[in-house]
C-alpha cells in the first residue's frame, strides 16, 4: 500500500510538473473566450441571464472600479473577510454560494483576458447557447390537401337529386302538353314517393341487387370498424394516436439529436409497473440552463418554467407552480395488466419494440396496434432471454428437462406460460 | 356487344351502389388528435383512481400526479444529514463515505446508470463533452480536469442535490444507485494527485450521527 503509495505520487508529481509546462506555454496561445468558457461559464453568463452566479452583463457599471474585480476572480474568500461592502453585499444576494479561488489557477494576465472579453462578447454567443444551429432542419407540417371525399360524395347527390326534381317537373308539363295536343286526358303529377314507388315495382330486379350490394357492402363495412374499436391506431396506414400535447415535446430533439437516454425522464421504467411521465424538476435538470431551444425559441421551454415556477431573472422557484396536463398516448384498457418492469427489466425487451422509434418522431404517436392479438403474437414469435438471467435460472432447468432430447425447440414466452389468460386479466 | 338495355342499366346501377358503400366506408379517416371510439368505457375504466389522470372523488377533481404526503419516507430510504449549503457540501466531502463495499460489477452498474444518467452532459469519459453539456452555457468540468481530487462524499452530494448547471438527481437514483455512480465516476476520475481534501471545515462541525 505505502510502495503503492510513493509510486503513485511521484507519477503524478511528474505529470503536475508536465501539466504545469504545458499549461503556462498552452494558456499564452488562449484567449479570452476559452479561457471564460473553461473556468466561469459554468456558473456565469456574459448577458443578463442568472446561472448559478450572477449574469455579467453591466458589471463593470455595478463594480467598483479600480482592482476590485481582478480581486474578486482571483480570492473572493479573501475579499469577503476583508470586509469589503461590495463583496459581502453580492455574496449575501447570492445565496452565500462561495465561488472558486482562482489564485494559483489563473494569472492576472489570464483575468484581464476575461475581463477583456466580458466587456465585449461576441454578438452570436450573447445570443444564448440555444440558437438554431446552421443547417437545422425545420420540420414541415403535413398539409391536409383537398376536400373530404365524404363531402364530395354529399355534394354530388345534393346536385344530381335538385336536377332530378326540376326534371321531374319538366317531363311532367311536357308530358301533359303532348297528352292536350294527342287530345288525351291531362294526367295529375304523382308524389315524389309514389313514382318511386312505381319505378321499383316496374325495375325489381335492378332494386335486388342494388339492396344486395348496399346491404353485404355495409355488413362488411360494419365488420372492419369493429376492428377499430377502442383501437388508436389505423391498420392500413399504419398510423396511430398522436395527440397535440400542451408543450411541443420533440422525442426527436431529446432522444434522437441530445442522445438523452429514454429512462433519464422515464426513469421508473425499471422500478415499477409504469414508465412515468417525468415531473418537470427533471425538464428543469437541462432547462434551468438551456432557456433556448432550436425550433420554438423560448416560447416553449417558458411553459415548463411557467409549470414549475421558475423564474428565469433571479433563476429562482418564486413563481406560482402549475402542473403539465400531458396527453397519455399509449393506453391499455384497465382490465389489462401490463409491468413495463418486468418487460423491460427481465423479458430484455427494447422500448422500440412496443412503442416504434421516438428518436425520429417529432410528435409522439401510438406505432404498434397494443391490441391483444398484437401482444399474443409477439408471445408467440419472442424467445425468452434465459442465457445468464437469473430470474430464469429454475425455469430453464425445469424446460431442460421436459423438452429433453429435442433439439429444435424455441423457448418463446408462450411456452412459459405467456398466453395464459390470468397473466394479464385478473 | 349484346348488351341490351335493361342489362345496362342493372351494370350502371351496380357501379352506383358500389361507389356508394366504397365512399361511405373509405371516408372513416382517423384524426391524429382523437382516440377514436370506445367501446364499453365501464370496462377500460376503472372508478379506482389511475396513476395519471383526473379523477372526482367525493365531489372533488383530484389530480392523481401527486407530491407524496409530507413527511412520508420511501422503503429503504436511508436519511441524508448533509444540508444543501456550501457547509453541507464542505462536510460531505470530508465526511461522508461510500458505504458500499468495492466491487468490479458495483462500477460495472455504476457504468451503465452513467450511460442513462449522466453521458449525455458529462461525456462518455467525463470530459464534460456530452451533446446536451455543449447546449448548456458552460459544460461541466471534467472529472480528470477540475474535478480530479473531489472526494467521494462530494461526488454523492451534489448528485443528490446538484450543482451550479446540475439539478437534483435524486428523484431518479435512489441511494444506492447514486453510490454505485459515484465509483464509476472515481474511475473516470483517475488515480487522484492529492491525497486527502483540503480541510477546510474544523472536525467540530462533523454533523451527529443519527
Amino acid at each position: 500500500m505505502h510502495n503503492n503509495m510513493s509510486h503513485f505520487s511521484l507519477k503524478s508529481l511528474f505529470g503536475a510538473v508536465f501539466l504545469f509546462f504545458a499549461f503556462s506555454f498552452g494558456l499564452k496561445a488562449q484567449d479570452g473566450a476559452k479561457l471564460f468558457k473553461q473556468n466561469c461559464a459554468v456558473c456565469h453568463a456574459v448577458t443578463d441571464q442568472k446561472l448559478t452566479g450572477p449574469g455579467l452583463a453591466g458589471i463593470f457599471d455595478r463594480a467598483p472600479k479600480g482592482d476590485w474585480l481582478k480581486n474578486w476572480i482571483l480570492n473572493n474568500e479573501k475579499l469577503i473577510k476583508s470586509g469589503d461592502a461590495y463583496a459581502n453585499k453580492i455574496y449575501n444576494e447570492n445565496g452565500k454560494a462561495a465561488m472558486t479561488v482562482f489564485e494559483g489557477q489563473l494569472t492576472d494576465k489570464d483575468v484581464d483576458a476575461i475581463l477583456a472579453y466580458v466587456k465585449n462578447p461576441p454578438a452570436d454567443n450573447a445570443a444564448a447557447a440555444g440558437a438554431p444551429a446552421p443547417g437545422a432542419e425545420v420540420e414541415k407540417e403535413e398539409v391536409k390537401g383537398g376536400i373530404d371525399p365524404l363531402y364530395l360524395l354529399l355534394g354530388a347527390i345534393a346536385v344530381l337529386a335538385i336536377i332530378i326534381g326540376s326534371l321531374r317537373s319538366v317531363r311532367h308539363s311536357l308530358q301533359n302538353s303532348y297528352n292536350r295536343k294527342e287530345g288525351k286526358e291531362e294526367t295529375e303529377e304523382l308524389s315524389f314517393f309514389d313514382e318511386v314507388k312505381q319505378w321499383i315495382t316496374g325495375n325489381r330486379r335492378l332494386v335486388g341487387v342494388f339492396v344486395i350490394i348496399i346491404v353485404f357492402g355495409g355488413m362488411k363495412s360494419c365488420w372492419d370498424a369493429c376492428y377499430d374499436l377502442g383501437v388508436y391506431y389505423d391498420w392500413e396506414t399504419q398510423k396511430g394516436y398522436k395527440p397535440e400535447q400542451p408543450i411541443k415535446f420533440s422525442h426527436k430533439l431529446h432522444a434522437g439529436d441530445n442522445e438523452i437516454a429514454c429512462q433519464y425522464c422515464h426513469n421508473s421504467v425499471e422500478k415499477s409497473r409504469h414508465a412515468g411521465i417525468p415531473s418537470v424538476n427533471i425538464c428543469m435538470n437541462c432547462h434551468k440552463g438551456i432557456q433556448k431551444g432550436p425550433q420554438y425559441g423560448e416560447k416553449e421551454i417558458a411553459k415548463i418554467y411557467e409549470a414549475s415556477g421558475f423564474d428565469p431573472k433571479t433563476g429562482n422557484y418564486t413563481n406560482p407552480q402549475n402542473p403539465i396536463k400531458w396527453i397519455k398516448v399509449h393506453t391499455l384498457p384497465d382490465h389489462v395488466y401490463f409491468n413495463h418492469k418486468q418487460h423491460v427489466v427481465v423479458g430484455k425487451q427494447e422500448c422500440a419494440t412496443c412503442h416504434g422509434d421516438l428518436k425520429k418522431m417529432t410528435v409522439a404517436e401510438q406505432k404498434t396496434p397494443l391490441t391483444m392479438k398484437w401482444c399474443i403474437e409477439c408471445h408467440r414469435k419472442t424467445e425468452v432471454a434465459m442465457e445468464g438471467n437469473a430470474y430464469y435460472d429454475r425455469m430453464h432447468k425445469a424446460l431442460k428437462e421436459k423438452y429433453k432430447g429435442q433439439y429444435d425447440v424455441k423457448f418463446t414466452v408462450d411456452k412459459i406460460g405467456g398466453l395464459e389468460c390470468a397473466k394479464c386479466h385478473y | 356487344m349484346n348488351l341490351s338495355y335493361k342489362n345496362l342499366k342493372l351494370i350502371t346501377c351496380g357501379t352506383v351502389a358500389v361507389m356508394l358503400v366504397a365512399g361511405f366506408t373509405s371516408c372513416g379517416k382517423k384524426d391524429a388528435n382523437s382516440p377514436g371510439f370506445e367501446f364499453m368505457p365501464d370496462m377500460y375504466r376503472s372508478p379506482s383512481v389511475e396513476y395519471y389522470g383526473t379523477h372526482i372523488v367525493n365531489g372533488d377533481t383530484v389530480n392523481s400526479a401527486k407530491l407524496p404526503v409530507q413527511g412520508s419516507i420511501a422503503r429503504g430510504y436511508v436519511p441524508y444529514v448533509y444540508p444543501n449549503t456550501p457547509e453541507g457540501y464542505e462536510q460531505a466531502g470530508l465526511y461522508l463515505k461510500n458505504p458500499l463495499a468495492y466491487s468490479e460489477s458495483l462500477e460495472k452498474e455504476g457504468e451503465v446508470l452513467y450511460g442513462k444518467f449522466c453521458i449525455h452532459c458529462h461525456g462518455a469519459n467525463g470530459g464534460g463533452d456530452g451533446k446536451v453539456g455543449a447546449k448548456l452555457p458552460g459544460p461541466p468540468p471534467a472529472y480528470d480536469g477540475p474535478l480530479k481530487n473531489l472526494p467521494e462524499g462530494k461526488i454523492f452530494h451534489s448528485i443528490t442535490y446538484g450543482k451550479n448547471s446540475m439539478g437534483s438527481h435524486a428523484s431518479q437514483l435512489t441511494q444506492e444507485e447514486r453510490w454505485k455512480l459515484v465509483y464509476f465516476v472515481q474511475k473516470l476520475q483517475g488515480p487522484k494527485t492529492v491525497v486527502s481534501d483540503s480541510v477546510k471545515v474544523n472536525a467540530a462541525t462533523e454533523p451527529k450521527k443519527l
